[in-house]
């Protein structure tokens, strides 16, 4: 495997060196940092999916054979017998996976896909903004934290950034997770990346050769060293083609805001562009009206989640090794169905990591039998694993993030060993 | 700048933080927004939740929820439901909360593009940074724009206490850093107030029972709110003490925070504005007679604020050293701002964050002392700091000459502003602002934007801001309409090096720019440029008659003497003579000149 890596590797680089005339200056420098880091250490990537409006793990992965539940949710509740007509995917006689997941079912087996159910936030807030806002800055008690957790991670690689694409989100503004002092870019489109005018693609070359002369000879220092580097990312970008992308092995993406989001990600790890925290989303999971069951709103998110990250895996080939996935949703929804066949804001959720290196194939997490007297303020899954804990040991053990007091700050450092 | 120049700069600065020109122009512009004249309690009737509305339209019938059901499977019952609920809202005179969202932005850039009191502008925005609030949270998100005109603007030039006061009791303050829900611990409900609560809730769940109307929903979901466990929000604590005043340095501590928070229990929302919608809402006063009884019980209504005092914690306090002796009441609130306005701490964080924002990134001691001592000497009064920044030779340095990167936001309007643009519909141009990384009043986090030129450039807001410059002069942007050669007395460039020097002085003025011209010049005079920028442009014809929508609208915006000279001009002879004057080639030349480094500066 480190071979065919290493040759794919050197394969990306000689081809720009041939088409450029030389190696870009800061893929040189990428090179070099990662000579440094080599062979012991490797860039590993970490890819984050923020769904947004909080996802019911309860019908995600549902804990099939707690009779309290079947009673709260009369017209919600899903099966894992086979006599029913879109029976769950059995996962372990306990827990069954939502029948539009299925393409999760195999990595499951093959143990490179961990599910952590009864995840979430230890501030009880049920608002939506509160609650990503307290994911994604990691201090679940204090809004006031200018930094994202993702950022902070990235300041704690304990190199420098090589590239301009460190860290990238495939969103059209920043998202909180990413706010902080170490650089990070917003990038809700490859093919955007370059100098453009609309059908005007003659007048955009000469005009980014003008700019590129303007940006090389400022008296701006932060104006021309991030001038050069635009310019030597876009060239890299278009020499090797982010257009008419081929994925691998057959991988086909939903046509989604995800699965586009993760193409463009996964051509990113392909190009080398030394990406190695990548953020992407994932919306429509506040289902308080009609969440359907093995069809309906609810099956077709689940669908389009699964069947991008599935797409994303296949698609990685090679790469897989040093790319780890981790799904994230800002609290869970009621164990009770509402009046109108949804669910409202809950507390505990479940979550999904994807991995070579992830204690994968099991349930991780607690879920007790959901009796009125083991919920949460009588009505919700209860938090029984503090996101923190997940969170700081993907990125602790993928990325190789030592400082968890930084990372985490006011947080004890509990493991429960998902990542293998 | 003429106008600078006829009045003399001092005098200009003067009337500038007066804030008195006359606006009649910007006025016109802003009259078709009916959100900016409106209520926080008409905006909450008029922008409900989309989910509200659904809840609503269910519960009177309207709405089937079986219909809603089938929408999942079936696309034809989803258009016909989605109608049904825009018939319903329109019935209501509810709008889409959208709306409300893009006036206040289209009001931003118009204000910034056209106001005469350009400095009220800036300060209004930056004091809005400093306070920040955003759109993004559903808590706050109505209030704001009653937040920008009744709190920031009035007070932008002010008196920094008076500012401070007014954005402690806004609601979208309120909300945005969660005190309207801050309660003492030991908030001292009498028994026979607690029985009478008790009964009360019982009273509206039997009425709840019988009535579905929305009313009786609004007020459900009050009880159901006012069942939830209540208590200590410390978060407005600590951001007034580290954000507002004091700074993250300013020498306080945890103790002092959790004090402070206990001094802001009860400053909450009058719910007669919208009770409904929040946690944690108090019963409103309306009956005159109660209203009498509350303020006897240390109760202040002021407008959409509300002192809640049987909320209020009414112990002893110590904050920054200072005691609070119990039964402060509302004043003690009122006391705490004062202490922290007048702090020097306040003055010296407030002094580093205006000379930030004004001279550069990384502003001289020298400068931010002077400042500090102004603020308090004069009781910190914003006009007085700024006058002081303005005398000091440190303003005028050679040093902080160029020194700050405009925001994306600044090269947006200082473009618009420098090409004489008529901006129709301001909408186009956030979308542009956005995509360079400044999504306007939606900054999620209390700190506001960073004010500084390495947040707001990275290659992709770079980028960006080339193909900004590009689309603009190109007239791509829709919703914007100029003319590049009426700017220069309708006279057109002799050549492209003329033009280039024409228009960097009309978009620079008083900058040295003997660089990027010489720099630009060769390439503008290779053949190739001309070649491939005219080339572009026949294909761009082609493109346009594709899209005959667009073509009509711009046709209608255009004036029809230049419809006609447009049409007398050959496709071929395509050197200076295009639609409005503005041809290909000298739109390149101006959408580099907005691209390049020098014009990416203050």
């Amino acid at each position: 495997m480190t071979t065919r890596r290493g040759f794919l590797k050197s394969g990306a680089l000689a081809l720009f060196a041939a088409s450029l005339g030389g190696v870009p200056n800061f893929l040189a420098q990428a090179t070099n940092s990662r000579k440094l880091m080599l062979p012991y250490k490797k860039n590993k990537i970490l890819v984050c999916i923020f769904q947004r409006g909080a996802m019911d793990g309860l019908m995600a992965v549902t804990p099939f054979t707690d009779a309290h539940l079947q009673l709260a949710r009369p017209s919600l509740f899903m099966t894992a017998a086979q006599s029913s007509s879109n029976p769950l995917l059995d996962l372990d006689g306990r827990f069954g996976l939502h029948p539009a997941m299925k393409s999760f079912e195999p990595l499951f087996r093959e143990k490179r896909l961990a599910i952590v159910h009864g995840m979430g936030s230890p501030n009880p807030t049920r608002s939506h903004f509160d609650a990503q806002d307290f994911m994604e800055t990691g201090t679940p008690f204090d809004k006031g934290t200018a930094s994202g957790w993702l950022n902070r991670a990235v300041g704690l690689m304990g190199h420098e950034a090589a590239t301009p694409f460190q860290a990238v989100s495939l969103t059209s503004s920043l998202p909180r997770s990413f706010y902080g002092d170490h650089s990070a870019i917003a990038i809700s489109n490859l093919q955007d990346f370059g100098v453009q005018m609309r059908g005007n693609q003659k007048a955009a070359m000469a005009a980014s050769k003008n700019f590129e002369d303007l940006y090389d000879q400022t008296s701006s220092s932060l104006l021309n060293k991030t001038g050069k580097e635009s310019f030597e990312a876009v060239k890299m970008l278009s020499k090797v083609g982010s257009r008419n992308y081929l994925p691998a092995n057959n991988a086909v993406y939903p046509n989604s805001p995800l699965g586009n989001s993760l193409k463009q990600i996964a051509q990113m790890i392909k190009l080398d562009v030394g990406l190695e925290v990548a953020f992407a989303e994932s919306g429509g999971w506040d289902t308080h009206y009609n969440q359907g069951t093995a069809n309906g709103t609810f099956a077709r998110n689940v669908n389009d989640l699964s069947q991008s990250i599935t797409a994303f895996w296949t698609d990685l080939d090679a790469y897989q090794d040093d790319v780890n996935v981790m799904t994230m949703t800002e609290f869970g929804r009621t164990v009770h169905q509402n009046g109108s066949n949804g669910t409202d804001h809950g507390r505990g959720s479940c979550m999904f990591i994807l991995g070579n290196e992830v204690n994968g194939g099991l349930v991780h997490g607690h879920v007790p039998p959901l009796a009125k007297e083991n919920l949460e303020d009588g009505r919700d899954l209860p938090v029984t694993t503090d996101f923190r804990s997940i969170f700081s040991e993907v990125a602790g053990k993928h990325l190789n993030i030592q400082n968890e007091k930084v990372l985490f700050p006011n947080w004890n450092g509990q493991k429960i060993g998902v990542i293998r | 700048m003429e106008e600078v120049v006829k009045m003399g700069l001092e005098k200009w600065v003067q009337r500038q933080l007066q804030a008195d020109f006359p606006n009649s122009a910007l006025e016109q512009r802003l009259a078709k927004y009916e959100t900016l004249r409106m209520s926080n309690a008409q905006i909450v009737q008029t922008f409900p939740k989309q989910g509200q509305v659904l809840k609503m339209a269910i519960r009177e019938g309207l709405i089937d929820k079986d219909a809603v059901r089938k929408d999942a499977a079936d696309k034809i019952s989803k258009q016909e439901y989605q109608a049904k609920l825009e018939s319903y809202m329109q019935q209501k005179g509810f709008k889409p909360q959208r709306i409300l969202y893009q006036e206040m932005v289209n009001q931003k850039i118009l204000r910034a593009t056209y106001s005469e009191n350009q400095l009220q502008e800036i300060l209004t925005s930056f004091w809005f940074n400093h306070f920040n609030v955003s759109l993004t949270n559903k808590n706050c998100d109505l209030y704001l724009t009653s937040y920008e005109r009744d709190v920031i603007r009035p007070n932008a030039l002010g008196k920094f206490e008076t500012l401070l006061l007014a954005t402690a009791k806004s609601p979208a303050m309120l909300t945005y850093l969660d005190n309207f829900k801050s309660t003492s611990s030991n908030a001292d409900l009498t028994p026979a107030q607690k029985q009478r609560q008790e009964r009360q809730i019982q009273l509206l769940e039997r009425r709840q029972e019988q009535d579905n109307t929305m009313q009786q929903m609004q007020v459900a979901e009050k009880v159901r709110r006012a069942k939830k466990a209540q208590g200590l929000n410390e978060n407005y604590a600590r951001e007034i003490m580290e954000l507002h005043t004091l700074g993250v340095d300013g020498g306080y501590t945890q103790q002092d925070v959790t004090q402070a928070a206990h001094i802001m229990t009860g400053w909450t929302i009058n719910p007669a504005i919208d009770g409904y919608r929040l946690d944690n809402a108090p019963a409103a006063i309306n009956n005159p007679k109660r209203t009498e009884a509350l303020q006897k019980q240390g109760f202040v209504q002021e407008g959409d604020f509300l002192f809640a005092a049987n909320r209020h914690d009414k112990g002893r306090k110590e904050v920054l050293g200072t005691t609070f002796p119990p039964q402060g009441g509302y004043e003690e609130g009122l006391q705490l701002i004062k202490l922290l306005a007048h702090h020097p701490s306040t003055a010296k964080f407030i002094s580093t964050k205006l000379a930030t924002r004004f001279v550069s990134d990384t502003p001289p001691r020298s400068l931010i002392d002077k400042m500090a001592k102004t603020f308090t000497e004069k009781d910190g009064d914003i006009r007085e700091v700024l006058m002081t920044m303005v005398a000091a030779p440190e303003f005028w340095s050679k040093e902080a000459l160029r020194e700050k990167t405009k925001s994306p936001f600044e090269l947006a309007i200082s473009s618009v502003r420098s090409l004489n643009a008529e901006v129709h519909e301001p909408r186009h141009l956030a979308t542009w602002i956005t995509k360079m990384g400044e999504k306007i009043y939606s900054y999620q986090a209390p700190t506001g934007f960073p004010d500084k030129g390495t947040y707001w450039i990275n290659t992709g807001s770079l980028l960006n801001r080339m193909n900004f410059g590009l689309a603009l002069a190109s007239q791509k942007i829709k919703g914007i309409s100029f003319d590049l050669v009426a700017l220069n007395q309708n006279r057109e460039p002799e050549s492209a090096e003329a033009a280039l020097i024409t228009y960097s002085q009309f978009l620079m003025p008083e900058r040295n720019l003997e660089a990027t011209i010489k720099r630009l010049t060769p390439s503008l005079n290779d053949p190739e440029f001309g070649f491939k920028v005219n080339a572009a442009a026949h294909k761009n014809q082609a493109v346009a008659q594709k899209e005959p929508q667009e073509q009509e609208e711009q046709m209608m915006l255009d004036q029809p003497k230049k419809r006609d000279a447009e049409k007398n001009t050959s496709v071929a002879n395509t050197t200076f003579h295009q639609k409005g004057g503005n041809s290909p080639m000298l739109a390149q030349i101006v959408g580099i000149i907005i691209g390049s480094p020098e014009f990416q500066r203050r």
